[in-house]
């Protein structure tokens, strides 16, 4: 080994700022993520519904197209608040199948192979570990829901003139705010799900089980009960529900909106409990 | 004593379990070696010591600063697990540099000192492999390299020769040393006793997740009265030498070596025996070599949680 006849000196550099050090965790996620042909495959199928959108919106904005072609062009095909609901429910679909496959590998590796005690022997806390693992999520998940979604309303927007955008702007802030807090409730759970069950398969399969067992037992619990509450624990018709109201569209879910966002926040709260119970740098001695 | 790592009556427990109780130490620089069974609280009082555990009872100071402030502690204290803990996938050099970046660095600067740090743990040819690919050996010096990236004051290391062959053991020994020469700490958290008593400038011994001694070894070897300290004599008139010895009101017991070319001499004040020994010496009684045979990590191992591990 060579030694260096040297004195001590500590490091006098700049620092970066502390806010920002959880983006350090994302850079080798996503280079691991990308070395699967599945994933790159997978995210770019995600985008045909947006492209088939954005044709749809040029269409509907250009009827004379149609017409050139010999079909009818009537009212039936028109840009309305309910083409970005539908464009929330299957990009939201394509979303819960992304999670499934990447979110199962952020937190466990690392809990598997006793790597906390690295990332916390830093100046860097719990809270910006769950940040910075949440944030692969987050962005992944960004892009292929409310970033071509708010697109797509820039397309329409540029194309239907500055009248159809005063009146329509709240579509963005809907598109924005659903996408969002699903992102949020899905990463989450992802999260709980990969800092709990470190085989990773069964953890992907978990979260789809969640979903499918959830929805399953809240129509049991209805038929049972002769409630509609029970639909408080299908995760997708609660979501519906905050969409519908999001895009003025009438909700048959049957619970409330308040009891859809309180279901969220509750949902949210327990991932992070959970989150919080098994991030730590130590072995907790049973 | 902003030069000190202090623990004030620091106790740790996981709900029921004890992790350590009641310690009280002010740990000086140098190299510091934790000795104890398995389960003792070895690795409890690193954790305390770089705030990865926060004390359920009493107070803690490295250096002046206080483990519950991570951006100040970091920047002078340093921690290297004892278990392998490498995210998959990743280089050596990649493992190093990350860990900097969340440290605060910036890019260049954290690739400068990656690549010195790596150099000092004689890496350098391996960085950019990946760490999947590393013998044990490489595996160790990897984490030590990290460690020691932002050139800490304070190193916490535990178990870090494990899986070391001779040679690279007697290097990073030779980096401890040249680390506790510089006014640094160094504490190592080891099995090997052998190894403890050659680096260690002073032992803290668990038992229970109670400290049982610390100090320098010497020292705590002198306190502990109700074991006699054992010397080994090799002489030319053995027999004649034991008699003369065993005069002596503080020496307990004598034994021949089968030989008959030397003795083993229990007593119970270490000094008066050798001085007792000069005057032997000139008298003619000729003594080839005294050592002390129980005057090390081992003995006081043996001693004192050695006999509370075969009476559990």
């Amino acid at each position: 080994m060579a030694v260096y006849k040297r004195t001590y000196a500590a490091y006098e550099g700049s620092l970066t700022p502390a806010w920002s050090r959880f983006l350090i965790l994302p850079r080798y996620s996503f280079a691991r993520l990308w070395q699967s042909r599945f994933l790159v495959m997978f995210f770019m199928a995600c985008f045909f519904y947006p492209l088939g959108c954005v044709g749809y919106i040029y269409l509907a904005n250009n009827l004379s197209v149609l017409s050139s072609f010999g079909v009818p062009a009537g009212n039936f095909i028109k840009v309305e608040p309910s083409l970005f609901l539908y464009f929330c429910w299957v990009q939201a679909a394509f979303t819960y199948l992304l999670t499934a496959f990447v979110g199962p590998s952020l937190v466990s590796p690392d809990l598997v192979n006793g790597a906390m005690p690295l990332y916390f022997c830093r100046p860097f806390s719990r809270a910006e570990y769950i940040a910075g693992k949440m944030s692969v999520l987050v962005f992944l998940l960004s892009l292929v829901t409310w970033a071509p979604g708010l697109i797509l309303f820039t397309i329409q927007a540029s194309l239907a003139g500055w009248e159809w955008t005063k009146a329509n702007l709240w579509i963005a802030g809907s598109l924005f705010i659903g996408l969002m807090v699903w992102i949020l409730m899905l990463s989450l759970l992802a999260l709980a799900l990969s800092a709990w069950v470190k085989w990773k398969i069964a953890a992907g399969g978990l979260l789809l089980g969640v979903f499918f067992a959830g929805a399953g037992f809240g129509t049991a619990l209805n038929s049972v009960m002769r409630t509609s509450y029970g639909s408080l624990l299908n995760l997708t018709e609660v979501m519906f529900t905050i969409w519908s109201k999001l895009f003025s569209w009438p909700s048959d879910t049957g619970i409330s909106l308040e009891a859809s966002w309180i279901c969220v926040a509750v949902v949210c709260a327990v991932c992070l409990w959970l989150l919080v119970r098994r991030v730590r740098a130590f072995e907790v001695v049973k | 004593m902003n030069d000190r790592i202090i623990l004030d009556n620091v106790s740790r427990f996981y709900g029921e379990v004890l992790g350590v109780n009641r310690v009280t130490l002010s740990v000086p620089p140098g190299i510091t070696s934790l000795v104890g069974p398995n389960g003792s609280g070895k690795t409890t009082l690193m954790n305390l010591i770089t705030g990865l555990v926060r004390p359920t009872r009493g107070s803690i100071q490295v250096l002046g600063i206080s483990p519950s402030d991570p951006e100040r502690l970091f920047r002078v204290c340093a921690y290297a697990t004892q278990f392998d803990s490498f995210p998959r996938g990743m280089t050596g050099f990649q493992f190093v540099y990350s860990y900097l970046r969340l440290s605060g660095m910036s890019h260049d600067d954290c690739e400068r000192t990656t690549a010195f740090a790596i150099g000092r743990v004689n890496l350098g040819e391996a960085a950019h492999r990946k760490i999947a690919g590393y013998s044990k050996g490489m595996r160790q010096r990897i984490k030590l390299a990290q460690a020691i990236a932002h050139d800490p004051r304070v190193l916490v290391l535990d178990e870090p020769l494990n899986g070391l062959d001779p040679l690279v053991r007697a290097e990073t020994i030779a980096l401890f040393r040249e680390f506790a020469a510089e006014g640094r700490h160094v504490i190592v958290s080891s099995h090997i006793l052998h190894e403890v008593d050659t680096i260690s400038d002073q032992v803290i011994l668990l038992s229970n997740g109670y400290v049982v001694a610390e100090g320098k070894i010497h020292g705590v070897r002198e306190e502990m009265s109700e074991h006699p300290m054992q010397v080994i004599i090799r002489c030319t008139r053995a027999n004649v030498l034991a008699s003369r010895v065993f005069e002596q009101d503080h020496v307990v017991e004598v034994r021949l070596h089968a030989d008959g070319g030397g003795l083993l001499v229990k007593t119970r004040d270490a000094d008066r025996f050798y001085r007792a020994l000069n005057h032997l010496a000139l008298d003619g009684v000729g003594i080839e070599s005294v050592a002390p045979a129980d005057d090390n990590v081992n003995s006081l191992y043996e001693y004192l949680i050695g006999g509370e591990e075969s009476t559990r």
